[in-house]
């Protein structure tokens, strides 16, 4: 019981661990909730609510009627568990930074390759987001709604996805990263 | 409403995971695609194993059906993975 707690504290598990415990956690989503586990479906469903409000011609497509409903839907609460439940993960190592100096760009690494401004950080941080939304949109799903949801399923095209994504990431890390890659 | 609680619960342990994997930073997403750090595919394949596995046993056993098995179009899995990708490298998503 004591080593069990002892884990629970530790900053950083074996990646193995972790993947067995969002496996399980995948086989019991699936048996009590007839759901995937998904991130990226619930910004479109949130987005989709508030464009119906301010803009309801321009979101009365086919997009938003019937492939992501707007609302307050299973994935929008998932997501929520998810902030949730990475906070708890980071209190439970003391290693949450929220509110602390210098927190909204921590990584050694980032600040080595782009620089320690924070302007940056938000920046980047933006336009991926709009990047990995957009991407996310053409393929129905992103790194766990389709490549992990969907290969647990083993559904070609969560297999797809894998291919194309580790394919275009290798490229853009080697430009980015050039002589120190 | 019991699907609700539900939905936060396995949410919670979703990030709980991610977390405790190291996913939630810029370096770990990063380093996977430089092959110096391949925790993130660690991660991902050993949830697929355990998932696949434990799923289809369990189907087979008539416990539980599958949802709605995401759809296949070739073309749009690609390209939305090759464009993925270049958003994951840069924000460590």
């Amino acid at each position: 019981m004591k080593f069990i707690l002892n884990y629970i504290r530790k900053e950083e598990w074996s990646p193995y661990v972790a993947g067995i415990l969002l496996g399980l956690v995948g086989i019991v989503a699936v048996w009590l909730s007839d759901s995937l586990l998904g991130a990226s479906g619930a910004f479109e469903n949130i987005a989709g609510m508030i464009g119906k409000a301010v803009a309801p011609a321009a979101f009365d497509n086919m997009y938003f009627n019937f492939i992501m409903p707007p609302g307050i839907t299973y994935g929008v609460l998932l997501l929520v568990g998810v902030f949730f439940g990475g906070m708890i993960g980071a209190a439970t190592s003391n290693t949450l930074l929220w509110g602390k100096k210098g927190a909204s760009n921590s990584d050694e690494q980032w600040k080595r390759i782009f620089g320690p401004q924070v302007w940056k950080r938000w920046a980047l941080a933006f336009i991926g987001a709009i990047i990995l939304e957009y991407a996310a949109g053409i393929a129905g799903g992103c790194t766990s709604g389709l490549a992990i949801s969907g290969g647990m399923l083993l559904a070609p095209a969560a297999f797809l996805f894998i291919m194309g994504m580790f394919a275009s990431g290798i490229l853009t890390a080697l430009i980015i990263y050039r002589k120190q890659y | 409403m019991t699907n609700s609680i539900l939905a936060l619960v396995f949410g919670a342990f979703f990030g709980f995971s991610l977390n405790k994997a190291g996913l939630t930073k810029y370096n770990k997403i990063v380093n996977v695609f430089r092959f110096t750090d391949l925790a993130v595919l660690k991660f991902m394949m050993t949830a697929l194993v355990v998932a696949m596995s434990g799923l289809y046993a369990l189907r087979g056993l008539g416990v539980l059906n599958f949802p709605n098995v995401p759809a296949t179009y070739i073309a749009g899995n690609l390209l939305g993975g090759l464009i993925f990708g270049v958003g994951m490298a840069l924000t460590g998503y």
